[in-house]
């Protein structure tokens, strides 16, 4: 299988082949690797690339991911080459959706604006507490302020929605 | 000595203290929020008591019912480790007045020392340097407006009460110091809840090194040597080293009785940490005392030898300093790494959550202070610390050759943490050198990395290309299409069934 690595305006191609159990023929930047790899501890990889060892985290939501190795994160995007393909022909969805989500579980300490209330991008529009520390959440866009779909005090989770700019 | 200590706190400080009762056969109490039913702290203590919903301001910080439940279990002393009550004159009073044993200094002490504008005039009279600012809280705008512009900028506000960068403000100019004033005192209200704010002449590029003292009931005081404190995010102690590499047999002397003169002056008693400022010709600033155990007596222990809780709990009982100064010496290099709860490659965002995985790191001259363990969820309302990870080593080199051996060993899955961020420092060319100051991580540290390049991008495509390969193998077989839907990853563990969740 081909898969295609995104980072910026670079672009990687790798290819996957299976030959046994957890060892994977991969051919990337026109050179050939036996990688021996083992999900060890959840997230976590030990990987045999050739015969150099490497404890590799690796976390992804869709398309894109954020890869630990000795410190180190690697962020980019990657996905098999019909589905980038699609993509590509398709168009990823219209852009300028601009839903305001709640990167970590938290407590909704306090609504910067109100609904109708017009917007500049990156204006700050709500403020996110956990651990004791204040997080306030900005706009991606230039709009108004749709719908507000929590309330101050309330406790929020990783990915909730907390309101609509349009 | 007692034979009960309650220990109100949670988390890896709890543990700590647990640990020094279980090894001088002392009984332990636990307090525990609603959230806390499963920590570590729980299951490290003889007994516990649940003691509340899990805000703070509702368990941990209700004097009422950590004395309630101290009398009820019979314990004799009470344990406030840092933060929460530690540091709290009122409830040093109130342990005073129920005739339970607080393990730390009197309420008079805490109230020379704990605020900060206090603590100067009390030093400044036993001749100790400070830096220039107000001795007073500030009480209005104009006054701030009016300091700022005598001192000149840049100003620092801080919180009269504070500590760990809460409530603490750097002013370059006055164009932003309305707004700062705003934000430092709404964050010192909901973190102290006491809102007042004084001003100091903020010192460019300073070192922020401390020396630890002890003082029992009988006016004794030896100090441990110092702290070298400096690698700071946000105000906030990240990593710290004993020795400094700046600090000359001299200059610890001299630092070291100035520290035992400013606890002398506040009849201090227990362990406590005098912090100074030092300028890049050695000149040192008394900054302020805390009067609590501090998160980083560790890397004291390492390089002295001295179990700092026990002397703190010995102290506390009425006995005698075991030792004096001359019995102090510093033996190697320690450092410890602070390993938090946040991203950071998402500009350190807290990151609460369910840890799924955990593997710790040992090996000769490590030790790991945790709190956690594999299942436990980090709750969303107290401090990010999930463990203090320390080394030591027979000299500097090795401490960190160490300290970075055993981050990467050191795994945790399902939240993220710093640790890539300490293994970073550990590598880079003027931390190993010895040469930085406060200012290092955002001045220096960041923007070198923003320009390193990462040596293995292929090794973590083809990773992340065999786990998608994977999984979509997975997806074929059990019929759904291909490339569609979450990837196995540790987002799909975070609402894994039969886990508590926060409401």
């Amino acid at each position: 299988m081909n898969y295609i690595a995104t980072i910026g305006e670079r672009e990687v191609k790798v290819t996957v082949k299976e030959i046994g159990v957890a060892r994977y023929m991969v051919t990337g930047a026109e050179k050939e690797y036996l990688v021996d790899a083992h999900q060890v501890q959840d997230s976590v990889w030990s990987i045999l690339y050739g015969t150099e060892s490497f404890e590799v985290d690796v976390q992804g939501r869709d398309d894109e991911y954020e890869v630990l190795i000795g410190g180190d994160c690697y962020k980019f995007s990657l996905m098999n080459e019909q589905r980038k393909a699609l993509i590509r022909a398709g168009g990823k969805g219209a852009a300028g959706k601009a839903l305001v989500t709640s990167p970590m579980p938290g407590k909704v300490l306090k609504l910067l604006v109100a609904e109708g209330e017009e917007v500049q991008t990156d204006q700050g529009v709500i403020v996110v507490e956990a651990m004791k520390m204040e997080n306030e959440l900005k706009s991606a866009v230039t709009g108004k302020v749709k719908e507000i779909f929590v309330k101050e005090g309330e406790v929020v989770e990783l990915g909730s929605k907390l309101l609509l700019v349009e | 000595m007692f034979q009960k200590i309650l220990i109100a706190n949670r988390g890896e400080i709890a543990v700590r203290v647990a640990r020094a009762c279980r090894e001088m056969g002392v009984r332990t109490v636990a307090v525990y929020s609603e959230v806390d039913r499963r920590a570590l702290h729980v299951r490290c203590a003889d007994e516990a008591y649940l003691i509340g919903p899990p805000p703070a301001s509702e368990s941990y910080l209700v004097i009422d019912k950590i004395i309630d439940i101290a009398k009820k279990s019979g314990a004799e002393a009470i344990h406030p480790g840092y933060g929460f009550l530690a540091e709290n004159p009122l409830f040093a009073e109130r342990c005073e007045k129920e005739k339970i044993k607080l393990i730390g200094p009197s309420a008079h002490s805490m109230r020379a020392m704990g605020s900060k504008t206090i603590a100067r005039k009390t030093v400044q009279a036993a001749g100790v340097p400070v830096v220039p600012g107000t001795v007073e809280p500030i009480a209005t705008e104009d006054e701030v407006f009016r300091v700022a512009g005598e001192i000149g900028f840049p100003v620092m506000l801080k919180a009269t009460a504070g500590g760990g960068g809460k409530g603490m403000r750097l002013v370059r100019g006055e164009e932003d110091l309305r707004s700062s004033l705003r934000m430092a005192k709404s964050e010192a209200k909901s973190a102290f809840s006491d809102d007042s704010i004084y001003i100091e002449k903020y010192i460019e590029n300073p070192r922020h090194v401390e020396i630890q003292i002890l003082g029992d009931q009988h006016g004794n005081y030896v100090h441990l040597g110092e702290r070298e404190c400096s690698i700071q995010r946000r105000h906030q102690k990240v990593i710290e080293e004993s020795p400094s590499v700046v600090i000359t047999p001299q200059v610890r002397a001299a630092m070291g009785k100035v520290a035992i003169d400013s606890g002398r002056a506040a009849k201090y008693e227990g362990v406590g940490t005098v912090e100074f400022l030092v300028d890049k010709d050695i000149n040192f600033y008394f900054l302020e005392m805390n009067t609590r155990l501090q998160v980083e007596h560790p890397v004291t222990e390492m390089v002295t030898g001295v179990d700092i809780v026990k002397e703190q709990i010995r102290i506390a009982a009425g006995e005698k300093l075991s030792l004096r100064q001359e019995d102090v010496k510093q033996t190697g290099h320690a450092i410890e790494c602070r390993v938090y709860a946040e991203d950071p490659d998402r500009n350190f965002m807290p990151c609460p959550g369910l840890i799924t995985s955990l593997r710790t790191p040992g090996g000769p001259g490590v030790r790991d202070d945790s709190g956690v363990f594999e299942g436990f969820e980090i709750p969303i309302y107290y401090d990010p610390i999930i463990s203090k990870l320390v080394a030591w080593g027979k000299d500097r080199e090795e401490a960190i050759a160490r300290m970075r051996r055993a981050l990467n060993e050191y795994v945790v899955t399902g939240v993220k943490t710093t640790i890539p961020f300490h293994i970073r420092v550990m590598n880079n060319r003027h931390f190993l050198e010895g040469n930085f100051n406060t200012n290092f991580i955002d001045k220096v540290f960041f923007p070198e990395e923003r320009e390193r390049e990462l040596p293995h991008f292929e090794v973590a495509v083809i990773a992340a290309a065999i786990q998608v390969y994977l999984d979509e193998r997975k997806q074929a077989i059990a019929g759904r299409p291909a490339g569609t839907g979450e990837p196995a990853s540790i987002w799909k563990y975070s609402s894994r069934p039969g886990m508590p969740k926060i409401q």
